[in-house]
């Protein structure tokens, strides 16, 4: 008798007829487009989140220069009320070099020492106490003249709006990316289904059920969703890492941002690189739930 | 067992192939069906083997409507019937062995429970030495014999063939009628397809004639 134990149990779906080389290709450039979005999406949130608190612990107190009066003494009066404000936790009165310094950038360096250029003082606050706001400007209004409150709540309206426009443009993106690949998928499927119609009919006709038929084809699904989400996250990681090689440090733009997505401290690269592996697991779920939905949807077609 | 009564069936919009078709095989039975190329006996095999639904008229298989089945309760049905198909429906992926073997695996059994039932099967059909092989080396001889095997190899209730001596010579064709005749005695149902009159001489079974969609008994 002839010995079986050379005998290999072949897969009884055959994988070289249809190949999901095609689908590992797509599959892997959506993966990468992810990352990319969510990357953007983890550095405007992480932007937002720097500006923001920066402008929210500081204010700033404008006194413009008016005739006959003295300046330097509205600015004492001024550093005397906010000193006595409760929220308040530094004054610091800036020197007329520094307003000088602010409108070099549009007016130039020549001739500012004719311009009656307004006197600042930088405000620290307590974030978490803030004074109220509506109360002192009131107060620096009467007690302090040519003095005004600059709380930056309007900046700060509109970085939060910008912001929150970018986050849903990347939002939609990613929606889109998922639905694109779930198209592919079911694409995919009914491809493979089409190519292996002979060994399904076959396989139906001695008594197996859907699931096992499923079963047979999806775990190829969850092998390409799998390896494809690996190599898009591994394009998306180098894409950060090149960029981030491309401009000097502290000089802003994508190179200091890719630098921030993967090389910031470890409690905050965590999360980077918790989304960013999250894009094979899910596109691992996607591949291995659309398949196997298409394929239960296909099957219970054929009697 | 198997219960057809004014059964008709027409692909699409086309004429009817079956017509009024009443047909009952009682448990343990041995039947024929004959008739001309294109009388219809295949898609009536078709019908039995559930791979089609009637247009009109009663299936009855194993006390279930055919009609009524559900999706979930089909594959089971399925596996009290052993199908040899005309055209053998091998698949070429998998060795004889794993062809022969198919119908054990699906119904969730072990490799090592069922590997000498396998062997011995081949064994008794001549293909002992082709476990290994393909199918797309194997002569149109070897794959019916294979064909045969597969479907007996789960010992099904009812035992439907198409053509199943087709492509053999006839002193296998005898044997192989044989196999079908043991498998008949041990209280298979077996119902065959064929237009070979010199195999159905050589058996006493009850025959029925399939012409231009009408099924008598001959």
């Amino acid at each position: 008798m002839t010995s079986m134990k050379s005998i290999r149990r072949g897969h009884i779906i055959p994988p070289e007829a249809a190949p999901l080389k095609a689908l590992t290709v797509t599959m892997t450039v959506m993966c990468y487009l992810a990352c990319l979005a969510i990357g953007a999406l983890i550095l405007i949130n992480r932007a937002v989140d720097s500006w923001t608190s920066g402008l929210s612990r500081e204010v700033t107190v404008q006194v413009r220069i008016l005739q006959d009066v003295d300046v330097e003494k509205e600015l004492s009066n001024a550093k005397l009320l906010l000193e006595g404000t409760q929220g308040i936790q530094g004054v610091d009165v800036l020197d007329r070099s520094a307003g000088a310094k602010l409108l070099e950038p549009w007016i130039g360096s020549s001739n500012l020492d004719e311009l009656p250029i307004p006197r600042l003082i930088r405000v620290t606050i307590d974030d978490k106490a803030p004074p109220d706001f509506v109360k002192l400007e009131t107060a620096l209004k009467q007690k302090v003249r040519g003095a005004s409150l600059d709380t930056h709540r309007r900046w700060e309206a509109e970085l939060t709006r910008m912001a929150s426009a970018l986050s849903t443009l990347s939002y939609a993106i990613l929606a889109l990316i998922c639905m694109s690949t779930i198209a592919m998928v079911i694409f995919a499927t009914r491809t493979v289904l089409d190519a292996n119609r002979q060994v399904v009919d076959v396989l139906h006709l001695v008594g197996a059920k859907d699931g096992y038929i499923a079963r047979q084809i999806d775990s190829r699904f969850l092998k390409t969703g799998l390896m494809a989400g690996l190599l898009g996250v591994a394009l998306g990681v180098l894409t950060f890492f090149l960029l981030g090689l491309t401009g000097t440090a502290g000089a802003g733009g994508f190179a200091d941002a890719s630098r921030g997505l993967l090389f910031a401290p470890p409690t905050i690269a965590a999360w980077s690189y918790g989304a960013l592996l999250s894009v094979p697991i899910i596109a691992t779920l996607i591949c291995l739930l659309t398949s196997r939905l298409a394929l239960i949807r296909m099957l219970r077609s054929v009697l | 067992m198997v219960r057809l009564d004014s059964v008709g069936l027409r692909y699409g919009d086309g004429p009817e192939i079956l017509r009024d078709v009443s047909l009952h095989l009682e448990p343990g039975s041995f039947c024929f069906l004959t008739g001309p190329s294109g009388a219809g006996k295949t898609s009536l095999m078709r019908l039995l083997f559930l791979a089609l639904k009637p247009t009109r008229g009663l299936i009855n298989i194993f006390d279930n409507d055919v009609t009524d089945v559900s999706r979930r309760e089909l594959p089971l049905l399925r596996r009290r019937i052993g199908v040899v198909f005309q055209e053998f429906r091998l698949l070429d992926h998998l060795t004889t062995f794993d062809n022969v073997a198919l119908p054990l695996r699906i119904a969730g059994q072990r490799e090592n429970d069922y590997r000498a039932d396998v062997m011995d099967l081949l064994s008794w059909v001549g293909l002992e030495d082709q476990a290994h092989a393909y199918p797309p080396v194997l002569s149109g001889g070897e794959k019916q014999r294979a064909a045969i095997a597969r479907a007996v190899i789960s010992k099904p209730e009812l035992l439907l063939a198409d053509e199943p001596t087709g492509n053999v010579d006839p002193l296998l064709a005898k044997r192989l009628l044989h196999l079908f005749m043991e498998l008949n005695r041990q209280g298979t149902t077996v119902f065959l397809a064929t237009h070979d009159l010199k195999l159905v001489a050589q058996s006493k079974a009850s025959v029925f004639h399939l012409e231009k969609g009408l099924l008598r008994a001959a």
